[in-house]
């Protein structure tokens, strides 16, 4: 008898029928949930909450705004010794020699830590450390390494990398990309998949199409700089090893500490209280292009010292990682009511180093009715440091090419942009988002004729859609609730908080379940010894424990009811709880305070721990977006400025609105600084950062601040048992399209390389200026063929 | 003493910025590089090149630090005092989130000496208010959540006082102008203007004409 595999066992499911989707388009859905888990919030649900999609002001905002909030960047223990990183000044080549013999020598200096690795390949890269009593002093030392090279030719430059002759930065058999892809000189690809693939014949499309664009946009790289570098103080009691790191994932520093350091992650503890901002960059136990953590556990562990090693700003350019930088090409056509009938997005992009510079996310999951899609990402290594996700990887820079291409379309069509996209939307919830995006920018003020408003400052309006998607860890997350005699509460989670508001978040969940205030409710966060939490990456981490954090509540809030049941005289299902009291349904008046029934409890403390079983299947697997902008051009100095943005964004429910809009209001302002301002410069003689710095790597000022409106629309998701969905990458992915198309809109010139510089425009206005003498030109010559060249030198200028 | 660059200073008078010597000094030079700064080089202390005690007010209260000249007074605050609310971000004067009052002025304490500040009034942002009795301005940056990492914030509610001891109604255009040299990465502007703004509606005496 032949053996048959072990049957799968059978997860116990119970199902409920959720309200689901938008309020304005409701639809009844399925939900296959854990059993013991609770029926998702819906749209039932949404109108009644006491706490949930309110206004709360952040837990430790106190703390923060009088400096007590402590950062990595803060901590100081007895005895600590400071870290410093020496990184390579040369982008190419072989390391020779390292002499830390003079730096050993200098008083003061406890530990030296040179690199194995031999080879560089890019500028910064990881060569030595040292760790000395003061910070000045780990400074003095760290200059006093002495270094040599056998340096090889290099290449900083995407375009230049491209070149078939051009430097190599890996030999073939040691490029860090899967051998299944086609390779030719630094390029990799095309890459299929996710991000890749399509559907139809894009060229038949294409031949089929009234009206085709065809057009070539390209991004810089940005560089992630959070204002607090990467850093960590590192402990060594024994074997144990206690890490304070700035991070936004603890799991993860622990699990990449113990495995680089060869011990076992139940010695290692790391803690995380505040973060000064990450954006991507802080995900993995280091960071993209370095091993700092490790060194300062290694240096700690040489000296029998803490050590605390924070980079310094010019490290934190080079080597934490990166936004990819992207040339993309977009061919798009559409019939002339304006059905899109193809579209073929082939982009390639360099991550430095490494890879992950695709950027056809939005191409993929945009105006999925297009019947003849493409989609053809390539990386191109560079000599410049491994890119890291940068909030919504590749999304922007993706949404950025496509919807200028889109626009581009709608001017050939004569069809108004914002009709183009109804058009061609394939997603429900943006089709509810547009009409409110375009009553809140006012889109009837565009100008109908791009550039026709009156100079030399013009004003223009332009739009743009992003996408994201459902991203949740459905196991492996914990929570604690812990109700205490006196009525004290506290909710604790492994998870950090990266400065979303996460911790409020969380409170408010628990304040929901329990009738309570979220500034009820002591939260705990960012210590791998609580239970465990996700990274804070894909914009997950809300979605991932407020369900968990839900359950314990619920745990807990039914153990009070079993307390307060025989007080109030009735049965504990009849029970309800809000305002710090627990009350008969049926008859509030009927009530006891919370901390009455918790005095009752048989012990000291209510202690609930609960565990997530799995993520459902959502209403949408994606996070729509569409974003509105209108700037103002200055045609005599190529100023841009954005007067103001509009972010319409579905998170599915919010659980916090306030923290929760200045997410999307911070992601327009660091849209707009992408756009506008930020470009990391490398030397094409040198191979190093000409801008290492934060005056002149530019990131938008309060003086360049606009007006910014977040308007989210409410989703019942149903993904787990809150409907919370991410929403902190999401609201970045529209902005630098919407702003590109409104500088289109003012002044009838298209930029189509980031950032848009008062060079760009200028160079942009005077393009369009020749363009249009060539169209007067052609409009001439078709009644006086013969006077054509006479005729050009004297056309009237079109455009501005 | 002379005063320090203040942040609303065109430059140091010096022509000699204390960053260019903070740079280019050496180990052990720092003692020679301060003489001749500012024109003091006729009579002037010469301190270093280790450490050397200075006495400095703080938050209304005399402190000693025992520190290298070249320390500067957001080192002497954070690793000598335990006052870390001021942040080490850009090290170079180019983020404002080390703003700290020198004499009421708002100055970047990355660009400033520790040595240079003694005899002055030094407030940073504990000195401001606590957890439990915020100023007005910090409870209006809570409130109208004009924060988000925070790590920009201290030196935010620095300069906003400042702002605010100098021009008790500013217009949104002078708000952006007193906080031009303070950057912020989670993009939290728009609502740190909106808690200066509560803040100085709140104080502004009912009727009074908006100045400026």
């Amino acid at each position: 008898m032949a053996q048959e595999k072990a049957p799968k066992p059978q997860e116990a499911t119970v199902t409920y029928t959720v309200k689901a989707g938008h309020a304005s388009a409701p639809t009844t859905l399925e939900v296959h949930a854990a059993e013991g888990d609770l029926k998702p919030w819906d749209l039932d649900s949404w109108p009644k909450f006491r706490q949930v999609g309110k206004r709360h002001p952040r837990l430790d905002g106190p703390l923060k705004v009088t400096g007590r909030a402590r950062y990595t960047y803060d901590v100081k223990l007895p005895g600590m010794l400071h870290g410093r990183m020496v990184g390579a000044s040369v982008p190419a080549g072989e390391i020779v020699t390292i002499d830390t013999s003079k730096a050993e020598a200098l008083p003061g200096v406890k530990a030296v830590w040179a690199s194995d690795s031999r080879t560089v390949r890019f500028a910064g890269q990881d060569v030595a450390a040292v760790a000395a009593v003061s910070p000045e002093i780990a400074a003095d030392a760290a200059r006093l390494i002495e270094v040599t090279y056998d340096e090889r030719p290099f290449v900083p430059e995407l375009r230049k990398a491209m070149d078939v002759d051009a430097p190599l930065v890996y030999d073939p058999d040691k490029m860090p990309a899967s051998k299944d892809l086609p390779r030719k000189g630094n390029i990799v690809g095309p890459m299929t998949g996710r991000r890749g693939g399509g559907r139809g014949d894009v060229e038949k499309g294409l031949q089929e199409a009234d009206v085709t664009v065809e057009s070539t946009y390209s991004l810089p790289v940005h560089t992630h700089s959070p204002l607090e570098v990467h850093g960590v103080v590192a402990q060594w009691e024994g074997d144990q090893l206690t890490v304070y790191a700035s991070t936004q994932g603890v799991f993860a520093v622990r699990e990449g500490l113990a495995e680089a350091l060869g011990i076992d992650r139940k010695s290692v503890r790391v803690i995380c209280e505040h973060m000064g901002g990450a954006f991507g960059s802080k995900l993995g136990p280091s960071a993209s292009g370095t091993q700092f953590a490790v060194v300062a556990c290694k240096l700690a562990k040489m000296t029998g010292a803490p050590v605390k090693l924070m980079l310094d700003r010019k490290q934190e350019h080079l080597c934490t990682g990166n936004g990819p930088s992207a040339l993309v090409t977009v061919r798009i056509g559409a019939k002339r009511d304006g059905t899109f009938t193809a579209i073929h997005y082939r982009s390639f992009g360099s991550a430095g180093i490494a890879t992950g510079a695709g950027t056809a996310g939005p191409a993929n999951a945009l105006y999925q009715n297009t019947p003849n899609f493409k989609a053809e990402d390539h990386d191109v290594f560079t000599n410049a440091g491994p890119g890291a996700p940068l909030r919504a990887p590749g999304h922007s820079q993706g949404a950025f090419a496509l919807e200028s291409a889109v626009d581009e379309l709608a001017e050939k069509l004569g069809i108004d942009p914002l009709e183009l996209r109804k058009k061609n939307e394939s997603s429900p919830v943006r089709a509810i988002q547009y009409d409110i995006g375009a009553k809140a920018i006012a889109w009837e003020r565009r100008n109908k004729k791009p550039g026709e408003a009156p100079g030399p400052k013009k004003r223009g309006i332009g739009m743009a859609n992003g996408n994201w998607y459902v991203i949740a860890r459905g196991s492996g997350v914990g929570a604690q609730i812990k109700v205490h005699r006196d009525g004290s509460v506290e909710l604790i989670s492994g998870a950090q908080d990266i400065g979303v508001g996460f911790r409020t978040a969380m409170a408010v969940v628990a304040a929901e379940e329990l009738g309570l205030k979220p500034s009820d409710i002591t939260v705990r966060v960012g210590d791998t010894q609580f239970p465990e939490g996700p990274g804070s990456g894909g914009s997950n981490t809300t979605n991932s424990v407020a369900p968990v954090v839900r359950l314990a509540a619920h745990q807990a809030r039914t153990k009070l009811f079993d307390l307060a049941a025989p007080m109030l005289g009735a049965k504990p299902e009849e029970l309800d709880a809000a305002d710090g009291r627990i009350f008969v349904a049926a008859n509030p008046r009927k009530a006891v305070g919370v901390k009455q029934a918790a005095a009752k409890m048989p012990g000291e403390v209510i202690d609930c721990v609960a565990d997530r079983k799995k993520q459902y299947e959502t209403y949408r697997g994606d996070i729509a977006g569409t974003q509105f902008a209108e700037v103002e051009v200055d045609n005599e100095t190529g100023e841009v400025r954005v007067i103001k943005m509009v972010s319409v964004n579905d998170c599915g429910f919010p659980m916090n609105a306030l923290t929760a809009e200045s997410q999307a209001i911070g992601a327009m302002i660091q849209g707009a600084s992408w756009a506008l301002l930020e470009n990391r410069i490398l030397d094409r003689n040198m191979g190093t950062m000409v801008n290492p710095n934060l005056e002149w790597y530019k990131i938008l000022s309060p003086a360049d601040m606009f007006e910014a409106v977040s308007i989210l629309t409410p989703i019942a998701n149903a993904g787990n048992n809150t409907s919370a969905a991410g929403l902190g990458e999401p609201p970045i992915v529209p902005a630098l399209g919407a702003i590109a198309n409104a500088v289109f809109n003012a002044t009838g010139a298209r930029v189509r390389e980031l950032p848009i510089t008062p060079d760009r425009v200028l160079q942009a206005l005077s393009e369009a200026r020749r363009r249009g003498d060539r169209v007067a030109q052609r409009s001439e010559t078709r009644d006086d063929p013969v006077s054509t060249t006479r005729r050009a030198s004297v056309a009237p200028r079109r455009g501005v | 003493m002379p005063k320090p660059p203040s942040r609303r200073d065109e430059g140091p008078a010096s022509g000699l910025s204390r960053r260019t010597f903070l740079k280019t000094a050496g180990v052990g030079a720092a003692a020679t590089s301060l003489v001749g700064v500012g024109g003091r080089a006729e009579g002037a202390t010469v301190l270093g090149p280790g450490p050397v005690p200075l006495s400095l007010k703080v938050n209304g209260a005399a402190r000693t630090v025992t520190v290298e000249p070249r320390v500067t007074l957001l080192d002497a605050l954070r690793d000598h005092l335990d006052l870390t609310g001021a942040k080490p971000v850009c090290d170079r004067g180019g983020c404002g989130a080390c703003t700290v009052l020198v004499d009421g002025d708002p100055v970047c304490s990355c660009l400033m000496l520790a040595a240079d500040a003694e005899g002055q009034e030094i407030t940073t942002v504990e000195g401001l208010g606590t957890p439990e009795r915020m100023s007005p301005l910090q409870a209006a940056f809570v409130e109208c959540d004009a924060l988000q990492c925070g790590f920009c914030t201290p030196g935010f509610i620095v300069a906003g006082t400042a702002l605010l001891a100098r021009n008790p109604d500013p217009t949104l255009d002078q708000i952006k102008d007193g906080l031009a040299g303070n950057l912020c990465r989670c993009g939290t502007y728009g609502r740190v203007f909106e808690a200066v703004q509560k803040t100085a509606k709140a104080r502004a005496p009912r009727g009074k004409a908006r100045r400026g």
